[in-house]
């Protein structure tokens, strides 16, 4: 008992909550993507991992083998990752939700693969590393900035700052986008495809734009996942990612940006605690504890209050 | 022109796109009507088209690598189909069900495999009964499944994205679980794995034989049931078309219920003849194979068992043969390429309705 | 007007724009696997006219309507609006050339709100390119707010306005119906295709809903609708036009049709 008490300590450190926020705002933006596609298109992308990937190696690549400038390398690689949508929407996105399902995964899954397999180019399982030395500088200038407020000792805040800058503003050009005629296009695709085409919309280019969007959403996640660990490993795209990112969807809603912000840090502090504190299990068991409650998550909410956290009744699409 | 003349031009005839206006038979260059009519040849003889081309492939692989090394590569093919074809079989024995292609139907195999693990290196009980053992667990548990999370779902008519996260919610529950309880490192089932069988030069695992054995047994004795017994024409039409299979009176909860205990059980026994032809395994397994199950089922035509079975069997061979071209790290991709060509070419599959998306 | 000088008036209409045939189809075919839906149908609307499409069910007026609009594919057979080819462009493109449809059962987009509803139909939204959005936001709100004002206005003349900022989900089944036809005008239509119209709403509001069709047909909308409601047939259409069996039967006006054998037949199961 006094074991557990002394654990929940843990909540009141700084370096806990900094590891949990760089988590969380990495997963919101990649969950913003997700937001666009399935909350707000009603398109059903399960090869977001797979986008995020693509721009992250990009970037690795273009720096590390290439002798490119990080900052030149990142809107290049978002240029890709977008390019990459595009390609998957214009083969597949006239099939059935869960066909379309399917080759995403699959799509993500063939890029993981190639990132395992193409050693010379992506380093393999061993990794890449090297990309992030602009970055390292930037942020040390931001430590140092922090130093009059006596926060210079985390060593992750300047990322952590970062990273929340760019979900916010992403978050907010997010509900303004969704306000405007387009945004409310897209919802009409997501309800019914059908009466959006027989009022003159091309429901097909509007699909095609969502996922080209939330390609380039999810190279942006990838850059901070990459910054974060300092190294680009094709298991950090795993499959799992793109799960995580729908239970952060789904906790916070389907129905607004502002969630998935709100949706990730819930998780990321759900899953950082249990994994910081102590439970009297060896940490392998704690990871597949950890997921079990992931997947129970999911499996609850679609039971029993699929809007999610802040989501409306009434703006859910349910039902075929 | 009456009814009567439709079948004389063939309902193929008239439902193509067609560019002109009316007149379109007229004028056609011949190469453009011999592609039509082998569009139409695939579409109305899928099963023979598939044969044409499983046969053209393998003339053109011994003719470039030599008959022995294509036939041993048939040889692993057919292990490795054995396992595919019924993973895939009970996948789209339960999509007239659900309704949509199960994501948690691969960690149902992973699921068999440690079930079997469990009662026979876990209980002590001997190997054979410690797989009888976890397919029956297996099926137990795509039962469960359905009474306490599906059939609830269908109630309250539930839409594609709740049962699609729903399903991905079930899969990364049940390999979590089977974590947390086995841990991460490979397992293997107690079976032989040196012994091997020669004959007419080519070399075969003795549990890989007893694994294709079994295999092609279950699935022949599966296509059989599916179309003789009443059970099994029934559980063909859920699986086709549910609400119509309703309203023809067959009795669904019971058919549901039976559909879930025999397509459980042969993920099951999927999972569990895979350890046994590969040796180890980890908690990944069902989610390794899934993409391949998919690729089978929708070349198959979802819904259509023996679709599914014709398929595993296929992405089994072609699976193994592209060891002879590319490296065999690289075979995985096969899988993920057949399904991918399908969908774009012919997403209904090769059994199912023509493709109109 | 006397029921009897509306007539006389359309009639004279009709004549008026005998030339002007606005919507044509001239032998299409459709089948599905082996059945044909429409076996060869041909006809033709004339604008400023209210016509109605009537048959038997399963005589192939849906899916005619379905061919017209875009949303399945003739097998053969021509379809012009305004003289434009339009056979087998897709559903959107043909909705902006003019020719919007209804459905028989109401897509009310019930997850938004009543007014989104209608805005969503407004042609010529700049705002609905992400790239004006960017470049030329000005423009974009501008017509935003003209075309919420005019949005605010139908739902005004439908007595929806009320809802306007209510869930469509909300709306009663008739309402939804309204709503329906008001999103349709919205997107100021040459030719307005309505399935259906009537089907399943209180007589109170039919006749406002045919209020409004006369309404709209003397400010230049023609009107094409498939109907079972005889009387609603009888007293608001220019000219019937029969189906059965895929085909089209026969094609005139109200009492020429009410009393001609084959569509007799027809209705009661012979063959033509």
């Amino acid at each position: 008992m006094i074991t557990f008490a002394l654990a929940l300590d843990i909540f009141t450190q700084l370096s806990f909550w900094v590891s949990v926020g760089v988590l969380a705002g990495t997963y919101g933006i990649f969950a913003c993507g997700l937001q666009l596609n399935v909350g707000f298109t009603g398109v059903v992308n399960f090869g977001q991992a797979g986008f995020m990937a693509i721009g992250a190696y990009t970037m690795g690549i273009a720096v590390v083998e290439l002798g490119w400038s990080f900052w030149a390398a990142l809107p290049v690689a978002v240029l890709v990752a977008m390019a990459a949508g595009l390609l998957i929407g214009l083969s597949s996105l006239r099939l059935r939700a869960d066909y379309f399902a399917i080759v995403t995964l699959a799509f993500a899954e063939i890029v993981r693969y190639t990132a395992i397999n193409a050693r010379d180019l992506t380093g393999g399982n061993q990794g890449l590393i090297g990309f992030d030395g602009d970055w390292a500088r930037l942020s040390g200038g931001i430590q140092e900035a922090l130093a009059p407020v006596g926060l210079d000792g985390e060593f992750l805040l300047p990322l952590l700052l970062v990273t929340w800058t760019t979900l916010v503003l992403l978050v907010l050009s997010l509900r303004w986008a969704q306000g405007s005629p387009w945004g409310r296009v897209l919802r009409a695709i997501r309800e019914d495809e059908d009466a959006a085409r027989a009022l003159g919309k091309n429901a097909f280019a509007y699909k095609l734009q969502s996922i080209a969007i939330a390609a380039g959403i999810a190279a942006i996640a990838g850059f901070f996942h990459a910054l974060n660990l300092s190294l680009l490993t094709p298991n950090s795209f795993e499959p799992l990612f793109t799960f995580l990112g729908y239970a952060v969807l789904v906790l916070g809603g389907l129905a607004s940006y502002t969630a998935v912000a709100a949706g990730a840090v819930v998780l990321w502090t759900l899953l950082e605690a249990t994994r910081l504190l102590e439970l009297p299990l060896p940490a392998e068991k704690v990871a597949a504890l950890r997921f079990m409650i992931v997947g129970l998550i999911l499996i609850v909410l679609m039971a029993l209050r699929p809007q999610g956290a802040f989501g409306k009744r009434e703006e859910m699409v349910l039902g075929d | 022109m009456s009814r009567l003349e439709d079948n004389a031009m063939g309902p193929e005839e008239l439902s193509g796109p067609h560019p002109g206006g009316a007149d379109r038979l007229g004028d056609e260059p011949a190469w453009r009507r011999l592609l039509r009519r082998a569009r139409v040849g695939v579409r109305d003889r899928p099963g023979y088209a598939l044969l044409g081309i499983t046969a053209s492939l393998f003339a053109g692989l011994v003719a470039v690598y030599g008959l022995s090394d294509v036939a041993q590569r048939t040889l692993n093919g057919l292990v490795a189909g054995s396992y595919f074809a019924l993973g895939a079989v009970g996948l789209t024995l339960v999509y007239g069900i659900l309704k949509l292609v199960n994501f948690a139907h691969g960690d149902m195999l992973t699921f068999g495999a440690y079930m079997a693990l469990l009662f026979s290196a876990g209980l002590g009980l001997p190997s054979l009964v410690a797989m009888a053992a976890g397919v029956l667990a297996t099926a137990g548990l795509g039962l469960a499944f359905e009474r306490l999370l599906w059939r609830p779902m269908r109630r309250k008519r539930a839409g594609l994205l709740q049962l699609l996260l729903t399903a991905i919610g079930l899969a990364l529950f049940i390999r979590s679980g089977i974590q947390f309880v086995a841990g991460t490192a490979q397992r293997s089932l107690d079976v032989d794995v040196l012994a091997s069988v020669e004959f007419l030069g080519l070399r075969i695992g003795t549990t890989e034989l007893i694994v294709v054995v079994v295999g092609v047994a279950v699935l022949t004795l599966v296509a059989v049931l599916l179309r003789v017994t009443s059970v099994g024409r029934q559980m063909r039409a859920l699986s086709d078309n549910f609400s119509l299979a309703e309203t023809t009176g067959v009795d669904t909860s019971r058919i549901v219920a039976l559909t879930w205990v025999f397509g459980a059980g042969l993920a099951g026994l999927a999972g569990v003849l895979y350890a046994a032809a590969a040796g180890s395994f980890n908690p990944n397994l069902g989610f390794l194979l899934l993409l391949t199950l998919f690729a089978a089922v929708i070349l198959g035509g979802i819904g259509n068992a023996y679709g599914a079975l014709v398929g595993g069997m296929f992405l089994g061979l072609t699976q193994e043969w592209s060891t002879l071209v590319i490296d065999s790290r690289w075979k995985i991709a096969i899988g993920f390429v057949i399904l991918i060509m399908v969908l774009i070419v012919r997403p209904n599959g090769l059994f199912g309705r023509a493709a109109k998306i | 007007m006397t029921r009897q000088a509306t007539s006389e008036a359309s009639a004279e209409r009709a004549r008026e724009d005998d030339e002007r045939s606005l919507l044509v189809v001239r032998d299409v075919y459709r089948s599905f696997g082996g059945l044909r839906a429409v076996d060869g149908a041909s006809l033709d609307v004339r604008a400023g006219s209210i016509t109605a499409l009537i048959g038997p069910n399963g005589a192939g007026k849906t899916t005619l309507f379905n061919l017209m609009t875009g949303f399945e594919r003739a097998d053969a057979g021509e379809i012009t609006l305004e003289g434009r080819p339009i056979a087998r462009k897709p559903p959107h493109t043909i909705a902006r050339l003019g020719m919007v449809r209804t459905f028989q059962l109401t897509k009310a987009l019930a997850a938004m709100p009543v007014l989104d509803n209608i805005l969503l139909a407004a042609p010529d939204q700049p705002g609905e390119r992400l790239s004006n959005l960017l470049l030329r936001h000005r423009r974009c709100r501008q017509r935003e707010l003209a075309i919420r004002e005019r949005a605010l206005e139908l739902l005004d003349s439908f007595d929806l306005r009320p809802q306007a900022d209510a869930y469509a989900g909300t709306l009663s089944g008739g309402q939804r119906k309204l709503l329906e036809l008001a999103r349709a005008l919205m997107a100021e239509p040459r030719i307005l295709l309505l399935d259906e119209p009537m089907a399943g709403i209180n007589p109170t509001l039919g006749r406002r809903l045919l209020a409004h069709m006369r309404e709209l047909r003397s400010a230049g909308t023609t009107f094409l609708f498939i109907e079972h409601d005889m009387d609603v047939v009888m007293g608001e259409a220019d000219r019937v036009i029969v189906m059965a069996l895929g085909k089209v039967i026969a094609d005139g006006t109200p009492d020429a049709v009410r009393s001609d054998t084959r569509v007799i037949d027809a209705y009661l199961g012979g063959t033509p």
